[in-house]
């Protein structure tokens, strides 16, 4: 009982961790910009064709298309926000949330025009054989998720906490009038902001997709992801990892007690529940009044 | 009264008129006219499912596509309509209205999946549209009357060779069900329970169930291990059986996997690798590398009109359907409708192809055209077969 447990969450850790990668995507474009962006999956879906088409068809060492996707990703973060986001800047939120979607849309088609909306297998070099550690069973591919997203997330950190970008970024975040002021270039800020959003979820890609497969519809992943930043309170950078993984832990452990349907609908129920207890998530600020 | 003369007969003609065209061309069927017959398919060319999809299809353009360049079937050239329904049964009712009302397609062909299938079926039947060799072998195509029409052994039957191959055969007692938790994963998974309880006293170790489109099996393997099963069916398709198998090994465990024909398509293998080594299931036709003339024709078919797809057991079944449907049709005659179709369907009695396997109309309750069924296991990353053709008993789902 207590071996099958401790695998389960361990598994669900894993995937946890990858959702809470992506949810750091919403988290952060919607820190800076105020727009929630609902091609945030697509970001980890077309990072995860851009590293197969690397290692399949160019064949490139692992190491390199792992460095490439990224910062392909990141570009293709800057791009986004350049030619659909920014020529829309002054519109209402809503409208820009709504070019996502759309953006999201064209990118996942564009994905099918490609590639064909056949399911693909995109090698790792973490394997998936068993490893047994005290009670504990899991894959060297969880734990090489596991840790590669503890590093991203603490090179974050520490990006925010000690670098004067990350902290223009941060700045920024706090009040756009006031960083512009203290002479901080706020569109390069933006362009900054999705790129790293949309690197963070290459890297998600380059995990998530040998695990689940590769196909156009991966992105909706991002779906789970974004419920799991709204379980931590949506705007909260820690709320997105802690969402995510709970979301994920969660997920595996709902499956086992109860059945497949349940599993589906325990990620809603939980945020339903989050939500009517505490409004602002588990880690988001209540809303301040006022007066 | 010249004036009142004139009136008649100019509502005479057009009473004429009316009659004539009540009566109408002399095909009064949807989708027939005198060079053409528009066939409509429902498939996923986007969704979980969309290997079977594309390749269903390319299957079957391939036959209508030779017929029609050597000028048809008695002068007819058959189009196919196919549109995507990514596996959602709400998307493939709409689809279904769409080539009923707009379309007019004759009659309704190939038709992916068990659940999406299930969604039009009250439709077909209420518009009187023959669905003819749903891509689905679920049993209820052998209980649904008039309209439907299956053509291989279905899985609850498949399921029955499956529970006794690993009971009489291979001794094993504990025997898990991991089925997909819609009308396709029930098929089998309530024919083997039936088959383990009224032929051998025994029931399943384990019930696990998955949701369509499911992509994280790990608190099923969990249950499996812990059910102790020798062996797991899985009612599943082409993405679960090897992550299913993946996370099984990773928590150290490795029974016997085995479904039905569903799985048994390249795709399985290529995405799991060594993970689904030993993996066995059941084809109810020839592997697509196997010989004899209609095989043959297969795969020049496919190299000349499909020239991008690998030759695989999912455009095989789309062929395959699509050459029966040919022999219906040139059996039906010149003078097509609905019922001349159906008639012609039922006329099909020990009818082979060219492969071995011989088609038999199934009677009233419309079983299988064949009901041949034999056991295949995936060795060295290949489908091979490991027993012989049988003729597959019918197994109740109660």
């Amino acid at each position: 009982m207590v071996e099958i447990l401790s695998s389960q969450v361990v598994s669900g850790l894993a995937t946890g961790c990858v959702y809470a990668l992506i949810a750091l995507g919403f988290v952060l474009i919607f820190k800076a910009t105020d727009v929630v962006n609902f091609a945030q999956g697509e970001f980890v879906m077309v990072s995860g064709f851009i590293s197969y088409t690397l290692l399949i068809r160019f064949g490139m060492p692992y190491w390199l298309v792992l460095v490439s996707t990224i910062v392909l990703s990141g570009f293709m973060g800057v791009l986004l926000e350049r030619v659909v986001v920014r020529p829309i800047m002054n519109a209402p939120i809503f409208s820009i949330v709504i070019a996502t979607i759309g953006a999201s849309i064209v990118l996942r088609s564009s994905a099918g025009i490609l590639y064909g909306y056949d399911v693909l297998p995109l090698p790792t070099i973490f394997s998936k054989d068993p490893i047994r550690l005290g009670v504990v069973n899991f894959t060297a591919m969880d734990a090489g998720v596991i840790g590669s997203s503890l590093v991203i997330m603490v090179a974050l950190y520490l990006f925010f906490k000690l670098t004067k970008t990350g902290m223009a970024m941060r700045a920024t975040a706090q009040s756009q009038t006031a960083a512009r002021l203290m002479g901080v270039s706020v569109p390069r800020i933006f362009s900054l902001t999705w790129a790293i959003s949309a690197g963070i979820g290459g890297v998600a890609g380059v995990l998530i997709a040998p695990i689940i497969y590769l196909d156009p519809n991966l992105g909706f992943i991002g779906v789970k992801a974004f419920a799991g930043a709204i379980l931590g309170g949506f705007g909260s950078i820690p709320g997105a990892i802690v969402g995510g993984m709970l979301l994920g832990i969660l997920e595996n452990l709902s499956g086992y007690f109860f059945n497949a349907g349940i599993k589906q609908v325990s990620t809603y129920i939980l945020l339903i529940l989050v939500l009517v207890v505490r409004p602002s998530g588990l880690f988001g600020a209540a809303p301040v009044r006022r007066v | 009264m010249k004036r009142l003369l004139g009136s008649a007969a100019v509502l005479g003609a057009l009473v004429g008129l009316l009659v004539l065209v009540g009566s109408g061309p002399v095909w009064a069927e949807d989708g027939v006219t005198d060079k053409e017959v528009v066939v409509g398919a429902g498939l996923d060319l986007t969704g979980a499912v969309a290997n079977w999809g594309v390749n269903i299809k390319a299957g079957m353009e391939a036959v209508f596509n030779r017929v029609n360049e050597a000028g048809g079937i008695h002068g007819r050239k058959i189009r196919l309509i196919a549109y995507d329904h990514v596996y959602q049964p709400p998307k493939a009712v709409t689809n279904a209205k769409r080539l009923v009302e707009r379309d007019k397609v004759f009659v309704m062909m190939g038709h992916l999946g068990t659940p999406t299938t299930k969604a039009i079926k009250d439709y077909v039947e209420e518009k009187r549209v023959p669905n003819i060799f749903p891509a689905t072998l679920a049993s209820i195509w052998t209980t649904s009357g008039k309209w439907h029409v299956g053509d291989l052994a279905t899985y609850a039957d498949q399921t029955g060779l499956i529970v006794d191959y690993l009971v009489k055969e291979r001794k094993i007692r504990k025997i898990a069900s991991f089925y997909q938790d819609d009308e396709y994963g029930l098929d089998g998974h309530l024919a083997g329970k039936s088959r383990l309880k009224h032929q051998y006293d025994l029931a399943y170790v384990a019930e696990v169930d998955y949701k369509r489109a499911d992509i994280d099996f790990s608190s099923q393997a969990a249950k499996l291990k812990e059910s102790g099963a020798d062996a797991v069916i899985v009612q599943a398709v082409y993405r679960e059986p090897p992550r299913l198998a993946e996370q099984c090994a990773a928590i150290g465990y490795k029974p016997l996997f085995i479904g039905p024909s569903p799985i048994v398509v390249a795709k399985t293998i290529e995405l799991g690798g060594k993970h689904v080594e030993g993996l066995m299931g059941v084809e109810v036709y020839p592997l697509p590398t196997d010989s004899g003339a209609f095989l043959d024709q297969y795969r020049a078919d496919m190299a000349k009109y499909a020239p991008s797809l690998p030759i695989d057991t999912t455009n095989l079944y789309g062929y395959q359907k699509a050459a029966l449907f040919v022999e219906a049709m040139q059996r039906a005659g010149r003078n097509l409708t609905r019922d001349s179709l159906l008639k012609a369907i039922e006329s099909i009695k020990d009818w082979d192809p060219g492969w071995g396997l011989k088609y038999t109309y199934g009677g009233d309750n419309r079983r299988g055209m064949s009901n041949a069924g034999r056991l295949v296991i995936v060795k060295d990353g290949k489908w091979t077969k490991a027993g012989d053709w049988t003729e597959l008993k019918e197994v109740g789902r109660r």
